[in-house]
């Protein structure tokens, strides 16, 4: 289905609006990922307890959090549609290419405004040290942007299967784990004074990486099945 | 049957060969034996890897299920291999440095090999059509293309920045007398050459289970 | 000397027992292929 650049550009931005607004009936995804990552957030520091001076574990202790965040609430986007039969409906309306890009663009929405509330909560639960916003926001960024296009492809993937939860935890990690280790080793140096340049490249090398992967396969996700 | 027979005097040949006369590298001692059986698996669990993706992509181009009997086969023997590779790594690194596991940058890659070769058949025994099955391992092959330079050369680097540790020796490059050479060129040619056919009786056992279901269904 | 020999006869062995295990699978692909 060719589509020209406007009007796709147009279907991504109704996808997007329609995610947004379906989320907002509800809230539901979005209170359950909340939940989850103060959750996870609380036991950390119940168990572990102010660590102001381990920059290292906080560093991966973060992600961590986020990451099992982000995997407990990407999928939810195409369950969604597989579950309410709505796929096909959207099919026939938008290329592959704008709905999965439409998305993705809400699943960083969704990350981002799980972010605005884990990271302060996290830095003052965990008694942590002054980040240095600059480098940090930079990797959050980056690393959200990166993570949010592999969480959504391998997503789209694992809707059409009968897996879900566990499979999307499993299939995803190897995908994931380049940037999980790039932001904690980033998140760890603006701690201690460091550079993140090295880090911020390969973040955004991967994060660029993903989304032209993504652009190639979008096409192939959804058939007529 | 005759190429059967050679595969099996060659790689049974130079086993002996490598016992009796090729010599021990003097940093390995008595567990230079195990390069001529660990490196060639590692080899052909990337070779396995490369096969597979290749075909997952062709698969996608051309849609014909030939390419993801192709995919699905190689992704299994090199699982295989892949754990050959990783315990006879660890099992070299317990007799050299004292512990079976380290996280150094091979031994990193391989582990991550290891989740790569897992998810994609986790993901695949979890479709049932052969075709949507087809399909959606290619494009997490594909993924999964991009991932696996990240893998393999940047995160075993983080990993030494984030944990520098003296007690570790990174293998490198080891001085092959060519005695050495030798016999593990010839390994590696001969586990090629059973990964080609053990592919191919895994392709064909493939066909034969499709040809079964299409007539069932 | 004596271990080295050892650690060689096994492992001739395993891949003896692979050899045979891999050419029966064989004559048995054969076999359900002309089914």
């Amino acid at each position: 289905m060719p589509a020209s650049g406007s009007s796709s550009g147009r279907a991504v931005w109704a996808i997007l609006r329609k995610e947004c607004r379906s989320e907002w009936r509800t809230r539901y995804g979005l209170n359950a990922a909340l939940l989850f990552a103060v959750t996870s957030l609380a036991s950390t520091s119940f168990a572990v307890g102010r660590m102001s001076d381990r920059t290292d574990v906080l560093a991966a202790l973060l992600w961590v959090v986020l990451l099992f965040a982000a995997l407990a609430s990407l999928a939810h986007t195409f369950v969604r549609e597989t579950e309410g039969h709505t796929m096909t409906l959207l099919r026939l309306v938008a290329t592959p290419t704008s709905i999965a890009l439409g998305k993705l663009l809400f699943n960083l929405l969704f990350l981002i405004s799980i972010e605005l509330v884990t990271v302060p909560l996290f830095l003052i639960f965990m008694g942590a040290p002054a980040p240095r916003w600059g480098p940090l926001l930079a990797i959050l960024g980056l690393g959200s942007l990166a993570l949010g296009a592999g969480a959504t492809l391998v997503a789209a993937i694992i809707a059409q299967t009968r897996g879900r939860g566990a499979l999307f935890a499993g299939v995803s990690f190897p995908v994931l784990l380049p940037i999980l280790a790039a932001a904690v080793s980033g998140t760890r140096a603006q701690w201690s004074g460091a550079p993140v340049t090295a880090e911020l490249r390969l973040l955004a090398a991967y994060a660029v990486a993903l989304l032209a992967a993504s652009l190639l396969l979008y096409d192939h996700l959804w058939e007529d099945a | 049957m005759i190429a059967r027979g050679l595969l099996l005097l060659w790689i049974a040949g130079w086993i002996v060969a490598a016992f009796l006369w090729a010599p021990l590298v003097p940093v390995l001692g008595e567990t230079t034996r195990v390069l001529y059986f660990h490196i060639p698996a590692a080899w052909v669990t990337v070779l396995a890897l490369g096969w597979s993706m290749v075909h997952s992509l062709l698969y996608l181009k051309r849609r014909n299920l030939e390419h993801d009997h192709q995919a699905a086969a190689a992704a299994e023997i090199g699982l295989l291999f892949c754990v050959v590779a990783t315990v006879s790594g660890a099992l070299w690194a317990k007799a050299m440095w004292g512990a079976y596991w380290n996280w150094d940058p091979r031994e990193t890659s391989i582990f991550f090999l290891l989740l790569i070769y897992a998810a994609y058949l986790a993901l695949r025994s979890a479709i049932d059509q052969p075709e949507r099955r087809a399909r959606l391992a290619a494009v997490y092959s594909g993924i999964a293309f991009v991932s696996v330079p990240f893998l393999i050369f940047v995160v075993p680097r983080i990993y030494f920045s984030l944990h520098p540790d003296p007690l570790i020796n990174p293998r490198g490059k080891v001085d092959m007398d060519p005695r050495i050479r030798v016999v593990f060129f010839a390994l590696l040619v001969g586990f090629t050459m059973l990964f080609f056919w053990v592919q191919s009786l895994r392709v064909r056992v493939a066909r034969v289970e499709h040809r079964r279901q299409g007539s069932v269904a | 000397m004596r271990g080295d020999l050892v650690v060689m006869a096994v492992a001739l062995l395993v891949w003896g027992l692979l050899f045979w295990y891999l050419v029966r699978l064989e004559r048995r692909v054969a076999d359900l292929e002309k089914r």
